[in-house]
């Protein structure tokens, strides 16, 4: 294990892709995971240094908005839910916008979208819609939610729109090197994924992820997607202590903080400094962004 | 010293010293500690086994004088909410844990006042009269030295008395971080200073007792100061060999009268990572996965953890404070061998008890913690009658005819 961690380094060092044979190898040798962890820790280093984004996010519900508060300290506003037509679905987002006053919009999942558009033209016209009403990017795209995941990501593209993040619903059983892989293709391909979420969205609380898988998804993540520039972690989904140990990982961007700056603990345990907190603590600096992937000013 | 020549240092077997060791937990990257401890784990116990033990956190009374500032647990002398629960009670606690293959009482509580040594000698007797083979792992140091107070006797004479009437083994609970500084900050200086902390732990050693050592961090100390504490056990260590295990946990501030925030996960890796290097002639190193989670507590075992504690039936000390939890044996069996270890049940003094116990025999699942008092239930017992109260309050209630009940 230690030869190939040591060969996995070095394709690391000079920016080449790691084989899916040598992943392979990585995933199924549980006993090594801190040295897994520190390859893929150089592999984020390599791209980020200790520079950690993340993002405050205010979901809002579909249906919830016109009227649904929203905090002026969101660096995304996030529409969630399916809408019923494409007309809803922009005028949604055309209302969003009105009332983010400039903060980033993203809506629905591209699934969604594709459900409903039912065909790539259809597709692309709805995300030139969405686009034109304002939208910064589509929220996300959930790999194993598309019959086409390649032609719906680029009629996405080709509408000149973006997608916020790829995530996955729930891995196969066995490795995810496939899965990966796939991404991988993908992003060769298209360009389109700046950001892929490795932690499943859904969890089976019957069966849920043991720590040592969720880490060693975020590394294997890490290394098989070398081109993909960010590796994200949720905050509200996985919580503080496994997404900052996400980002030792091979994670570099945090999503779902919460963007309401209420403290009922007292100041220090308002969600902004509880992420600084814990990004610092993590001996990494943090870096507030918004959904545009643009930085804010503190 | 270089962190690489210190590192270099603990890989080849030497042992820290306190300067290094403080240069290690600042500076040292947490890959860095994680692959020291691992080794050290390895070397240690190099037949991949991870142990954990089925046993229930009972908290015989929740009255305390000593009023530790981030403490949630606690209610005060004469509080309506105070509680001590009945020999059948606790009777009843052991019988539904040995049905889910238990061995043990993790037993504390509150320094009560109104709890004499004699109803601890009768409380242990009776639970050896009835359960002969089961263990009692019980009273940390403080509570010890209130005893002592209490009872107007030297700490070894306690220890020699509780030890006829069944104790088997003391907790290291109460050490928080043995520094001073840190205790008089915390209101637990009163309660035991460091010096009579680690009093309690070498006269329990002396006694032919094993105990364990804790180390609650995350509250006003400095890294420095949990470094002491450390070198502090490692000391004792080096003179008695009694601690079986260190456990490490975070300050956890909800509903403490302190407040705060509590330490990240990756705090808690480093300083376990730590903990594992420094503490070179402690052999068990426990995961807190009560106060970390199931999936921090976890990853434990790739940062110098070869022990996931215990499979928890009850906990009220460290619910209190915010954090819930729970793990019975099937998850806490699953964690072990996804991470690659096998699992082995063990008694407290660490000896090898035999496979998980649920492959032996149906055992209920467990999704929730029980709770101290059920509802319904008399707050303060009838038999508390026949022991000498110290406050006026106990002493009126021990007068008084009828009790208050926990509302259900
Ligand atoms: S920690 Fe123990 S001694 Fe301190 S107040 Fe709580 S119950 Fe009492």
């Amino acid at each position: 294990m230690a030869t190939v961690l040591g060969e996995v380094s070095s394709q690391v060092l000079a920016g080449q892709p790691i084989p899916a044979a040598t992943l392979e190898t990585l995933w199924s040798e549980a006993s090594d995971l801190v040295a897994l962890g520190m390859v893929a820790d150089e592999a984020r280093r390599k791209r980020h240094g200790s520079r950690t984004t993340f993002v405050r996010v205010a979901e809002i519900p579909l249906e919830a908005v016109a009227h649904v508060p929203i905090p002026p300290a969101a660096g995304e506003v996030r529409l969630v839910g399916t809408p019923a037509s494409p007309g809803d679905a922009v005028a949604a987002v055309r209302e969003a916008v009105r009332r983010a006053a400039g903060i980033p919009v993203t809506a629905f999942t591209l699934a969604a979208l594709s459900r409903m558009a039912g065909g790539a033209d259809a597709l692309r016209e709805l995300v030139t819609d969405l686009t034109e009403a304002g939208l910064a990017a589509v929220a996300e795209a959930t790999v194993d939610e598309h019959d086409d995941l390649r032609r719906d990501v680029e009629a996405v593209r080709d509408a000149g729109a973006a997608i916020a993040r790829f995530t996955i619903r729930r891995w196969p059983a066995g490795s995810p090197v496939p899965t990966l892989q796939d991404v991988r293709r993908l992003q060769k391909t298209s360009g389109v994924v700046r950001s892929f979420a490795p932690l499943a969205r859904e969890i089976d609380h019957a069966r849920p992820t043991t720590g040592y898988d969720d880490v060693k998804v975020v590394a294997l993540a890490r290394l098989a997607l070398h081109d993909v520039p960010s590796i994200q972690v949720d905050w509200r989904l996985y919580g503080p202590k496994l997404a900052q140990v996400a980002l030792l990982f091979g994670a570099d961007d945090v999503d779902g903080v919460q963007a309401d700056d209420e403290a009922p603990h007292g100041p220090r345990r308002a969600p902004l400094e509880e992420i600084l907190r814990n990004i610092r603590a993590a001996a990494l600096d943090p870096v507030e962004r918004d959904g545009r992937r643009a930085v804010r000013e503190a | 010293m270089s962190v690489h020549a210190i590192a270099e240092k603990v890989a080849a077997g030497g042992r820290v010293g306190f300067d290094e060791a403080c240069l290690l937990y600042r500076e040292a990257p947490t890959h860095l500690l994680g692959t020291l401890a691992d080794a050290i784990r390895a070397r240690r116990h190099p037949e991949r086994i991870v142990t954990y033990i089925i046993d229930r956190n009972v908290n015989y009374t929740n009255v305390c004088v000593a009023r530790c500032s981030f403490c949630a647990f606690y209610r005060h002398v004469g509080s309506p909410e105070g509680y001590v629960l009945s020999f059948e009670e606790i009777f009843q606690k052991i019988d539904e844990t040995i049905e889910v293959g238990g061995e043990q009482l993790l037993l504390q509580g509150g320094h009560n006042p109104d709890l004499p040594l004699e109803w601890y000698e009768d409380l242990f007797r009776a639970v050896k009269a009835r359960y002969p083979r089961f263990r009692l792992h019980a009273l940390s140091p403080p509570e010890v030295v209130h005893l002592s107070r209490l009872a107007k006797l030297p700490v070894e004479a306690v220890i020699d008395r509780l030890i006829t009437a069944g104790l088997d083994s003391i907790p290291g609970g109460g050490a928080e971080i043995l520094v001073d500084r840190v205790r008089k900050l915390l209101n637990c200086y009163n309660k035991a200073t460091a010096d009579e902390w680690i009093g309690v732990m070498r006269a329990a050693h002396r006694a032919g007792l094993r105990t364990t050592a804790t180390m609650m961090y995350g509250t006003v100390e400095t890294p420095e100061e949990r470094l002491e504490h450390m070198f502090r056990v490692r000391g004792l260590q080096d003179e008695t060999g009694g601690f079986t295990a260190f456990i490490a946990w975070s300050y956890q501030p909800e509903h403490t009268e302190l407040s705060g925030v509590e330490a990240t996960g990756v705090e808690y890796l480093r300083t376990l990572a730590t903990a594992r290097i420094v503490l070179d002639n402690v052999d068990n190193l426990q995961s807190s996965w009560v106060t970390q989670g199931g999936k921090v507590g976890q990853l434990s075992l790739a940062f110098g953890a070869n022990d996931m504690g215990s499979v928890m039936i009850e906990e009220n000390v460290v619910r209190a404070a915010g954090a819930s939890y729970c793990m019975d044996e099937i998850e806490i069996v699953t964690n072990i061998e996804n991470a690659g270890f096998a699992p082995r049940r063990r008694n407290m003094h660490y000896d090898l008890l035999g496979e998980p116990i649920f492959r032996e025999r149906a055992i209920p699942r467990r999704f929730g913690l029980a709770v101290a008092k059920d509802a319904g239930t008399a707050l303060m017992p009838d038999e508390l009658s026949g022991y000498a109260a110290r406050s006026r309050s106990a002493r009126e209630q021990r007068r008084a005819p009828g009790r208050p009940a926990q509302p259900s």
